[in-house]
């Protein structure tokens, strides 16, 4: 007994020793932490109740900013609107068309390798400047869409001109970048046993039971990450909108997205603590659905060690 | 204890790295080691005014030796955003670049310095000194003028079949009915004319009416007036004289060399008038500038000067008589004008511009001529519009749009236009 108390006391005090070294050197992260991110977080909640135009000091004026926003703002509302059409639509888009993309890789393609890093070149570009600028050009009025288009004798209007549709090829963009996604699908797949599927195959399972029977349950977790991840970035897009749209949101405000709008009101309209208000709402949002998500996920996602 | 003792050495080591590092990071301030006087003089642009700005700053170090002037530049659209940080960090350059929206925004919050009796002003027009100055305090000093007018290549309208009209006595009507004509006459490869959104068009319209664009803290412009004015507009487009709604927007959305005009594929287009150089070198035509189309039977045409830009200084500055000296140089020195030439608007000192006269570009020549031409018909510059006005182009915008795309009810449109932009530029 006290052997045991003994070689306890030593081996916590080893911890101890160590944990104080891994304090040490953690300490740099740690002051960067508090001052680049823990002060501006704390920073941006006091200005979000302040009037605050940049040029002149900051004054309180209490839940002003919130109320506002919720009851005369209608670009916010606008601004919602948008990014969650777009994220309803966009998100469930991507990830079906990654998971039937790394279904078809997995079936042993020869030279996968080269196909999955074609398929991940979007994922690298999508974000980018460049892509969104592309993007433009090819759903221009005089753009590659309607060239191909008006082979076929139709005649397309300016996609990214034109309120009903601007919003859908930015949604395009957002499919478009399924690579991160299906690399982390083909992850998945691979972890399948293939024992599984060949005692189905001698039960006489067909491709779509298998899939729906051993796949998808599998695979559940995967996609569970994969929609919790894409659901929390596509909430902040903005790069697109704002090189599509010339930094407006336009035409007629149906590419507002969230973060834009966010940014419009603090850059162009010197409304910096409106702007830090919105921001604290999109992260309480971001964190509601997140947290649902996670309640919900009891409910459908099957992680085979636990039952 | 060895391996201990390597862990906190290791650890001080990584902490000391960092340090110095960070100390890196903070720069000079103000003084640089030789003991010259730094400024900082920011603007925005494009390459080459970027090159021709450093020119003048090499030949105003060359005359003042003990001040060293560092530009800071950055394109037009990031500019505000990176000034605005700036001056919220107490950061603020010390010569400062501004254009007449965002004036009333910074003057009156305290950031600019006022400039009466440091800048020498005494050949710089009265009447265009006077939209620098905010509540009898010059707080800035205008670079240059130019003029919102209509830009025209008549090659594109004579190959169409048209004629050019007489732009003294034409009206919208007939403007309607020259960019439908240049449209069905070149079957369709060119456009007559683009959509123009500038607040500073429907500023000249509603002046036509007798309507001023602000009346103090609010617009002047009657919703009768807007709608009126999209009815223009909208009879472009219906005719066909100008893009459908859908690439108009997305035209409207780029910058001047990828205007219609800008790549030969429109005979008109609405820009200010020291953009006529850069449609013509986008272009490579030659193009000419025409006064606005009036109402019939309108007492004024509406146009009006006004300053391409301000420099100020900032109220902070450790450097405020070099500051006034930098502005000085580049308003009334003739070296520096012969450098920027019309860059930024045609030079505001009329010594400067007698002097430089001959050296102008023929795009610039034509602007002279032109602004000399109608210069008996053009109303006063208008004041620094109120602060918020620098939301006015893109809420225009958004409503003409709604308006076009059949989305919004033009009368509706226009109470709604209304009503928020006088909520963002009442105070």
């Amino acid at each position: 007994m006290t052997a045991l108390a003994r070689g306890g006391h030593r081996a916590t005090l080893r911890s101890r020793r160590e944990a104080r070294a891994a304090y040490l050197f953690l300490a740099p992260w740690f002051a960067g932490l508090l001052v680049i991110t823990v002060g501006p977080i704390l920073a941006s909640l006091y200005l979000s109740f302040t009037d605050y135009s940049l040029l002149e000091e900051a004054k309180w004026v209490g839940w002003d900013n919130y109320v506002r926003m919720f009851t005369q703002d209608t670009r916010f509302l606008q601004s919602l609107q948008v990014t969650t059409v777009y994220v309803v639509v966009s998100v469930p888009l991507q990830l079906a068309f990654a998971l039937l993309l790394a279904l078809v890789l997995d079936r042993g393609l020869r030279g996968l390798s080269f196909y999955r890093s074609i398929f991940y070149l979007p994922s690298l570009l999508g974000g980018s400047v460049a892509i969104a600028i592309l993007w433009r050009k090819v759903f221009g009025a005089d753009g590659l869409v309607n060239a191909v288009l008006a082979v076929f004798g139709i005649e397309g209007t300016g996609w990214v001109g034109h309120p009903d549709y601007a919003l859908g090829t930015l949604i395009l963009l957002h499919v478009w970048t399924f690579g991160a996604p299906m690399i982390i699908f083909l992850a998945g797949l691979r972890q399948i046993p293939s024992s599984y599927y060949e005692a189905a195959s001698v039960d006489g399972a067909g491709w779509l039971r298998q899939f729906r029977s051993i796949t998808l349950p599998l695979l559940t977790p995967i996609i569970f990450f994969n929609l919790v991840l894409e659901l929390i970035k596509s909430f902040q897009s903005f790069t697109q909108a704002f090189i599509v749209s010339n930094g407006q949101g336009g035409p007629a405000d149906s590419t507002l997205f969230y973060t834009l709008y966010l940014y419009l009101q603090g850059f162009k309209r010197f409304d910096m603590g409106y702007a830090a208000a919105m921001a604290w709402v999109l992260l309480l949002i971001i964190a509601g659905l997140t947290g649902v998500n996670f309640l919900a996920s009891k409910y459908w996602v099957f992680y085979g060690d636990t039952k | 204890m060895n391996s201990g003792k390597k862990k906190w050495s290791a650890a001080l080591l990584a902490t000391a790295v960092l340090a110095v590092t960070a100390a890196c990071g903070s720069g000079s301030d103000g003084g640089s080691a030789d003991g010259k006087v730094v400024l900082r003089f920011s603007y925005w642009g494009s390459d080459a005014r970027q090159k021709m700005t450093e020119e003048a700053i090499k030949k105003f170090e060359e005359k003042n030796p003990t001040i060293d002037v560092e530009g800071e530049f950055s394109d037009f659209a990031s500019y505000y955003e990176s000034l605005s940080t700036k001056v919220a960090a107490s950061d603020a350059p010390d010569v400062i670049t501004l254009e007449i929206r965002a004036l009333r925004e910074y003057a009156t919050r305290g950031t600019l310095a006022d400039l009466s009796s440091k800048v020498n002003t005494a050949d710089v027009d009265a009447k265009v000194l006077a939209t620098g100055a905010i509540d009898g305090k010059q707080y800035a000093i205008p670079t240059g003028v130019n003029a919102f007018s209509l830009i025209v290549n008549p090659a594109l309208v004579e190959s169409s079949g048209q004629k050019l009209p007489d732009d003294t006595s034409w009206t919208w009507d007939d403007y309607v009915k020259l960019a439908a004509g240049v449209t069905s006459g070149s079957g369709g490869k060119v456009t007559g004319t683009q959509l123009s959104w500038n607040p500073a068009y429907l500023e000249i319209f509603a002046a036509q009416k007798g309507e001023p664009f602000y009346q103090g803290n609010q617009l002047g412009v009657s919703p009768q007036t807007i709608t009126e004015w999209w009815g223009i507009m909208q009879n472009l487009i219906k005719d066909k004289g100008a893009p459908e709604a859908a690439k108009s927007s997305e035209i409207g959305a780029t910058s001047v060399d990828q205007s219609l005009l800008g790549t030969n594929s429109g005979a008109m287009g609405m820009w200010w008038s020291n953009q006529l150089g850069a449609v013509v070198k986008a272009s490579g035509q030659n193009l000419e500038l025409l006064r606005m189309p009036k109402l019939a039977g309108a007492a004024t045409g509406g146009m009006f000067m006004q300053p391409a830009m301000f420099y100020s200084a900032s109220s902070k500055t450790e450097h405020a008589a070099e500051a006034a000296k930098f502005i000085d140089f580049m308003i009334n020195d003739p070296e520096a004008g012969a450098i920027v030439l019309s860059d930024r608007g045609l030079p505001a000192s009329s010594k400067v511009l007698a002097a430089v006269r001959d050296k102008l570009p023929e795009a610039d020549q034509k602007t002279l001529a032109f602004l000399d031409e109608a210069k008996g018909e053009l109303k006063d510059p208008p004041a620094a519009p109120p602060k918020g006005a620098s939301a006015m182009e893109e809420m225009l915008t958004r409503y003409s749009e709604e308006v076009m795309f059949g989305r919004m009810e033009p009368a509706d449109a226009a109470q709604k236009f209304i009503a928020e932009a006088n909520a963002a530029i009442a105070g």
